[in-house]
């Protein structure tokens, strides 16, 4: 029933360890600010940049056709008029070339819709009750780009005022830190994504760095608690005592991150394609945070 | 043990209650889940912010031109003080809609300046050659076999410059022929001048089709005051060759003349016609336009989605899929770890999604994919409490104590730090609340609402269950509460 976690002993690996995400973190922010075509920190989406993306299924009696989206777009450059945009579309065919996936810069609602009559033309027939299309304005893009930095920070702010409030310095420092780290390694995975899938974020990514932070700092207080219970109570030494609490909180803190994850997981699996990336960026901060709640956080506590 | 009883008729009693709220008060589907089209309208100000009267003034007249053009079951809010969203459910297109309401519909009425009857006269006859070149470029544009005509209209479009001694800056020949026409209509403008006659003067806008021909008429009535003016107005240019002028956003749409048999009291009686051209559809949008008002401030479309039904009704599927078997889940790997226990979690999780879902019903939160992925997510947290509880009640049954006192303890000992443990959720969702658009809204709201009912079924209701439970002499004995298999042991 005990679980025996050498926290002492593997001090030095856990907070080498956790340096390493960190820079590796670093790296692919660095890269992606300067060495990739976006020029950001990580890949921003059309929520921030603005643009038009639409989705839409073709009507195909047994299976679809293979179709070479080259193809597709030098006959939509032949009858548009716009040729400025055309040059900056991709295409793609997905789902055995029955789905169509779309993205260029901002249009106008009639200059969407002309696209897809032609693509119809081109294509068709397709099925409009299948559509799904987003039109943003760059002007938009950047104010909920403001919007979701300002969220981000003011919450941070909130729950490091909450932590320094209900925590001694030592504990509100530590407690911090290892939610900094969970965010700016899930942050990082997300640059590394961008530069090698080009994936990109969009306001839910902030949506859930917000509900990662919320979950990573509950968490780290439930086991600073037990912490702060047993250095009160037990007799061992102050480093044994950490060690202890980490082991007694250990089956708790798995199993909740369990529990959080299966449901995310099934979402993954079996939900729509929209939440894919906000459910994987969750089930990553959860993992992260498990992991800096049960070893980095304590690690940080002990005495050399 | 008496308390306890009533705390079970009153859970029994709100699981009734919800099961009445659902039937009766179906949940409302955003429109990612029913299929439509959301748009995001921003009013445009210079300087300074929006006013609340502003915003206000431009909600109303935005509403009274949907309800004019007939959307059924629209929905219009405002949003973070300069933004409205309309939402248009069903097979909708958004396209008519965002032509109507994108247009300021600034009317006014013009008088012509003295002496400018030669120049009206070539501009006239520019705007119309501007208009058919227009008209063969999309011909042009559509049936594409015939690269000569489209060298024509480069000509002739040259030919216009020279004689307004303009030149166009734009880049292909659509833009610059739009520009040309701008500028054309400007200049047209310009030869007019203002009158107290404006578009604020109308009570009413109707329709109807010419008797000559297949064009549309927008007919206006104007108030009294208006009726007056308009009166006022004619009568002083009647017989002159003066003519007046119908402007809307700054573009001339029908330029007339006032017979001399009105020279002594004015057109009266407190109508006009307008007659330009119009093709039903057209017709129909200004006169949605004219009823609605103009907008005190422009507005611009910067976010459109579109969902179509299937696509809904599919995502809503997919949704139902990963909600039950998150449930599912969750539910055999709390069983298989807590048994007994682990039970009575399952059952509180059941009493968890019924009383979310009734209070998205009374509220009424309407239920949006993000907001779906907040309530699946929720599942995991609501079950968090529950496991910290039962930690706590096996550490006591280990430590050797009874079984009613293990579960007591282990309640009251594991109260605080649950508490504790769900105040940063809950802040993250009320910053997300506050400054989140409205399609993080739906998420932080299910999720909050998820955090807080949870910590009423996990704490409330499974002791509730679990103390019903352990009534039973059957149900008492210690290894259904220790499983000797243990996951992760």
């Amino acid at each position: 029933m005990k679980y025996n976690l050498e926290l002492i002993k593997n001090k030095r690996k856990i907070i080498s360890f956790s340096t390493f995400l960190i820079l590796l973190s670093l790296l692919g922010i660095l890269y992606s600010t300067f060495n990739t075509s976006y020029k950001k920190p990580i890949n921003l989406g059309m929520d921030f940049v603005g643009g038009n993306e639409l989705r839409i299924e073709r009507v195909c009696e047994e299976e679809c056709s293979n179709l070479s989206p080259d193809s597709v777009l030098e006959n939509l450059r032949e009858i548009s008029s716009n040729k400025n945009f055309i040059n900056n579309i991709k295409l793609q065919f997905q789902n055995n070339n029955k789905l169509i996936s779309i993205r260029t810069p901002y249009l106008s609602i009639e200059e969407s819709n002309n696209l897809i009559t032609n693509l119809d033309n081109i294509i068709g027939p397709l099925n409009y009750e299948s559509k799904d299309s987003r039109l943003i304005g760059p002007k938009l893009g950047k104010r909920l780009l403001t919007n979701c930095v300002t969220s981000l920070l003011v919450s941070l702010f909130a729950i490091s005022l909450y932590i320094t409030i209900r925590f001694d310095k030592k504990y509100a420092l530590f407690a911090l830190l290892a939610l900094f780290h969970d965010l700016l390694i899930v942050f990082g995975i997300f640059s590394w994504l961008g530069i090698i899938l080009s994936v990109e974020v969009n306001s839910l990514f902030a949506v859930s760095l917000l509900t990662i932070a919320g979950y990573s700092v509950n968490d780290t207080v439930v086991i600073f608690d037990r912490i702060r219970e047993n250095l009160k109570s037990k007799e061992e030494s102050y480093n044994e005592t950490i060690q202890l609490s980490v082991n007694e909180s250990f089956r708790r803190t798995t199993f909740t991150s369990i529990t959080t994850l299966i449901p995310l997981l099934s979402i993954i699996l079996f939900g729509t394609y929209s939440l894919f990336w906000f459910s994987l960026a969750l089930s990553l901060g959860i993992i992260v945070g498990s992991y800096s709640s049960i070893l980095l956080a304590p690690s940080l506590l002990l005495k050399d | 043990m008496k308390r306890r009883q009533g705390w079970l008729f009153f859970i029994i009693f709100l699981l009734t209650l919800s099961v009445y709220l659902l039937i009766n008060y179906p949940l409302q589907l955003g429109l990612d889940l029913q299929g439509g089209s959301q748009l995001t309208l921003q009013i445009i100000k210079e300087e300074g912010k929006v006013t609340r009267d502003e915003l206000e003034a431009v909600n109303s007249v935005i509403d009274k031109r949907v309800n004019n053009l007939g959307v059924s079951e629209s929905n219009l809010q405002t949003l973070g003080g300069d933004q409205l969203i309309l939402e248009l459910p069903g097979e909708q297109n958004p396209l008519v809609a965002s032509r109507v309401l994108g247009k300021t519909a600034l009317l006014e009425f013009r008088t012509q300046k003295e002496g400018t009857s030669t120049d009206l006269k070539t501009l006239q006859l520019q705007r119309l050659s501007i208009k058919e070149l227009i008209e063969q470029y999309s011909f042009e544009e559509k049936n594409q076999n015939n690269d000569n005509l489209l060298k024509v209209i480069q000509d002739d479009l040259k030919e216009i410059e020279q004689e307004l001694n303009y030149s166009s800056t734009s880049n292909d020949l659509y833009g610059k022929l739009i520009e040309i026409k701008k500028y054309v209509d400007k200049e047209i403008t310009n030869l007019f001048v203002k009158t107290d006659l404006s578009g604020k003067d109308l009570i009413n806008a109707g329709r109807r089709q010419e008797q000559t021909n297949s064009n549309w008429e927008v007919l206006l009535t104007f108030s009294n005051s208006g009726g007056e003016k308009f009166a006022e107005i004619t009568k002083s240019i009647a017989g002159t060759n003066q003519l007046l002028a119908i402007i809307l956003d700054g573009e001339s749409i029908s330029e007339a003349s006032v017979g001399n048999q009105f020279a002594s009291t004015g057109i009266t009686g407190g109508s006009a016609t307008i007659s330009g051209n119009f093709s039903a559809e057209n017709a129909r949008e200004l006169e949605v336009q004219l009823k609605g008002g103009s907008l005190p401030l422009p507005i611009e479309i910067v976010e459109t989605n579109t969902v179509g039904a299937l696509l809904g009704s599919k995502n809503i599927l997919k949704s139902l899929y990963a909600a039950i078997s998150g449930l599912i889940f969750v539910g055999i790997f709390m069983i298989f770890n807590y048994r007994i226990l682990g039970f009575v979690s399952v059952l509180s999780l059941v009493l968890y999604g019924f009383f979310n879902l009734a209070l998205y019903s009374l509220i009424p939160v309407t239920l949006t994919l993000p907001g779906i992925s907040g309530l699946i997510l929720s599942i995991g947290m609501a079950v968090d409490a529950n496991i910290l509880i039962f930690e706590r009640i096996r550490e006591e049954l280990y430590d050797g104590n009874t079984l009613t006192r293990s579960i007591d303890s282990g309640f009251q000992r594991a109260n605080s730090s649950i508490v504790d443990g769900h105040i940063t959720t809950l802040l993250s969702c009320f910053v997300l609340f506050l400054l989140g658009t409205n399609f993080v809204k739906g998420f932080a709201a299910t999720l909050g609402i998820g955090v807080l009912i949870s910590l009423f079924t996990s704490l409330n209701c499974s002791k509730t269950i679990l103390r019903f439970f352990t009534t039973y002499q059957s149900l008492r004995q210690k290894n259904l509460y220790l499983p000797n298999n243990n996951f992760l042991n």
